[in-house]
């Protein structure tokens, strides 16, 4: 037996456990305080040539978005693929997709928190960050979306000349509010999170005599010093946090699914939407946590704190979601036919088949994006995660890398399945119509990527990636009488 | 010269700080101590202590709601729009806004709360610049500090030395 981590138990002092066997062993826990600042702070040090390429790689990807942005505002809407009938094409789509990424983060820190999963804690500052970026980034579409983002204030009721009022019986202002909430807690949350990391950046630059950091870093850490008062207070809070963010998690897609689901088109108006993009988002979340933070934890060293078990406690609830998003999928074909309606049929078949020419299920035979996308999605997010039931396939962090990587593709084109497909194909055949998208919207896409991998990388070579306090709050403490108690 | 009088010490051990916590309790004195994370261990030698944010959270958490429901429905009153015999106060619709409000409030009031609570007690708990400036406290190190009268700081100066301290300054104002 392969006896490498140590388990802490207050009362006992330290108990072997076997790694093979995925206990919570996390190798960290035998580090002292001083260790973790040092791994910690040596992860912002100057970095390698690499990093500088790997950004210039993000940045170029951004700036190609950033040049698509100007011409589709400078042109106009027009210039895009969305057109009648399809009014929602790949900005929606990447909103909604963006949006989902930026589940994880929240569910880490406080769904996580409140369940007291143990191996949170190496990752979910990270994760916090990308929820934060993610939904900046999905920000940007709805606006975009609307065709003259400048006028992008109206959303938000204020008193104004014309004397009227947003309309709050609306699924779109519900988001409206959903996002923007969303995104206020989710900074707000990270804030807190790094406000006492940001002490010990301070103090760290004072002891080491880094003038031009302890400068930045002082009014950064609020005037922390770590009191008992503080402590009580920041604690209680951040419970408070936790409370509040779980059922906001939960909310924010269900908000979102409803801008589908409260309209009477084909394909979208359904109750299984909420759940079903809530555990969509979640999934995509995660697997995106994985697709990051699996390169930062080979480049940087982390495997004491990133440990396998924490990538197979992840995998677990990859494993999880990815059920109940298939069960979904199929759920909504049983009930596009139990139903009996003629046009959910209609649009449930056109989804993986094409044009409905028989009831042979060959359909037309002929491409179209959401055919493409349908199956896409189906491998993806279906079966691409089949092997993670294996442990050795969890165990094998390039394996996870992988099939994480799937499924981001997965989740992307399952966002457009939903997005796209029903529009094309409503109720009245003469409004029917094809959708691809346009040179601009593929820049704008992939602008998307880089804006939010370049924010990313940025974060990582500036702010703590992992959240020092809470590693040493899971060490074993320092003591001079090792399991004595008090 | 320091406007504060007491002693400070620093531990490098937690046991040793907490068994120097639960001493000076013992004469009738609270301190205040720093260490870089928290610790349970700490707070059971510091005895129950209260913090005013889950009522700040809740009051204005409850202010989110009602803004949240009262907004839209003014509004909604303000320019009547009938609309297939809908209800003009659509209580289903204004839940969400109400929801979001209540956490948005809750989590702005929080955040401000826990920087509003550490000023007031940086007030009313102070702490010598030396320990404010100590920065291994943030690092690998504990730390106990009483504030006391005069004739108490060779009573407390013993105490933090009897227990281990690595370093022990004793202030006067």
């Amino acid at each position: 037996m392969a006896v490498t981590t140590i388990d802490y138990v207050p009362e006992g002092g330290k108990v072997m456990v076997d790694d093979k066997n995925g206990h919570p062993g996390i190798k960290a826990t035998t580090f002292s305080y001083g260790q973790i600042n040092d791994d910690m702070l040596g992860m912002l040090e100057k970095p390698h040539p690499s990093y500088f390429l790997l950004l210039l790689g993000f940045v170029l990807a951004l700036g190609l978005g950033a040049l698509s942005l100007s011409i589709q505002v400078d042109v106009g809407i027009g210039f895009s693929g969305i057109s009648h009938p399809i009014a929602w094409g790949f900005y929606i789509t990447n909103f909604v997709f963006w949006i989902g990424i930026g589940h994880a983060g929240t569910l880490i820190s406080a769904v996580f928190y409140l369940t007291r999963a143990p191996w949170r804690t190496a990752i979910y500052r990270s994760a916090e960050a990308m929820t934060v970026f993610a939904v900046m980034t999905a920000g940007l579409f709805p606006l975009l979306h609307t065709g003259r983002p400048w006028l992008g204030y109206w959303l938000i009721p204020y008193p104004n000349e014309r004397m009227l009022w947003v309309n709050f019986k609306s699924p779109l202002l519900w988001d409206v509010f959903a996002v923007t909430t969303y995104m206020s807690v989710s900074i707000m949350f990270f804030m807190l999170g790094l406000i006492p990391d940001m002490a010990i950046l301070r103090d760290e630059a004072v002891r080491k005599g880094q003038k031009l950091k302890a400068l930045i870093y002082t009014p950064m850490a609020l005037a922390w010093r770590g009191t008992n008062h503080q402590w009580l207070h920041y604690m209680r809070g951040y419970l408070i946090f936790a409370a509040i963010a779980t059922p906001l998690v939960f909310s924010v897609h269900s908000i979102v699914s409803w801008d589908f689901a409260m309209s009477s088109v084909p394909g979208w108006h359904t109750t299984i939407f909420a759940p079903y993009f809530v555990a969509g988002a979640i999934f995509s979340g995660l697997s995106m946590v994985m697709t990051v933070l699996i390169p930062i934890r080979t480049v940087f060293g982390l495997e004491d704190y990133i440990t396998k078990h924490v990538i197979q406690s992840v995998c677990r609830v990859i494993i999880f979601t990815s059920i109940i998003v298939g069960y979904a999928y199929a759920t909504e074909f049983f009930i596009a036919w139990y139903s009996g309606s003629p046009y959910e049929r209609a649009i449930f078949y056109f989804r993986p088949f094409g044009e409905m020419a028989s009831w042979s299920l060959i359909g037309d035979q002929k491409i179209s994006f959401p055919l493409i996308a349908f199956w896409l999605m189906v491998f993806c997010n279906v079966i691409s995660p089949i092997p993670l039931w294996r442990w050795k396939v969890r165990n094998n962090p390039l394996a996870v890398w992988i099939i994480c990587a799937l499924i981001n593709v997965g989740m992307w084109f399952e966002r457009f399945n939903i997005v796209g497909s029903s529009l094309q194909r409503e109720y009245n055949p003469a409004s029917w119509g094809e959708y691809w998208p346009t040179i601009v919207e593929v820049g704008i896409t992939v602008g998307s990527f880089g804006f939010f991998f370049t924010l990313f990388a940025i974060f990582v070579k500036t702010l703590p990636p992992m959240a020092i306090m809470e590693l040493k709050e899971g060490t074993i403490p320092p003591m001079k009488n090792p399991g004595g108690g008090h | 010269m320091s406007k504060f009088t007491g002693v400070w010490g620093v531990f490098e051990n937690l046991d040793e700080m907490t068994d120097t916590i639960e001493d000076v309790r013992g004469k009738g004195v609270r301190p205040t101590t720093l260490s870089p994370c928290p610790r349970h261990e700490i707070e059971h030698a510091l005895g129950p202590q209260f913090t005013l944010v889950p009522w700040i959270a809740l009051a204005f958490g409850a202010l989110g709601c009602f803004i949240g429901y009262g907004f839209p429905a003014w509004t909604a009153s303000d320019w009547v729009l009938p609309v297939s015999g809908k209800p003009i106060l659509a209580i289903p619709a204004f839940t969400i806004i109400g929801f979001e409000l209540t956490i948005l409030f809750t989590a702005i009031h929080t955040l401000l709360g826990i920087a509003v609570l550490g000023v007031i007690d940086s007030f009313r708990f102070p702490i010598p610049q030396a320990a404010k400036e100590y920065t291994r406290f943030q690092r690998d190190r504990f730390g106990v500090v009483v504030r006391c009268s005069e004739s108490q700081l060779t009573e407390f100066e013993t105490i933090m030395k009897n227990r281990g301290a690595e370093e022990v300054h004793v202030e006067k104002a």
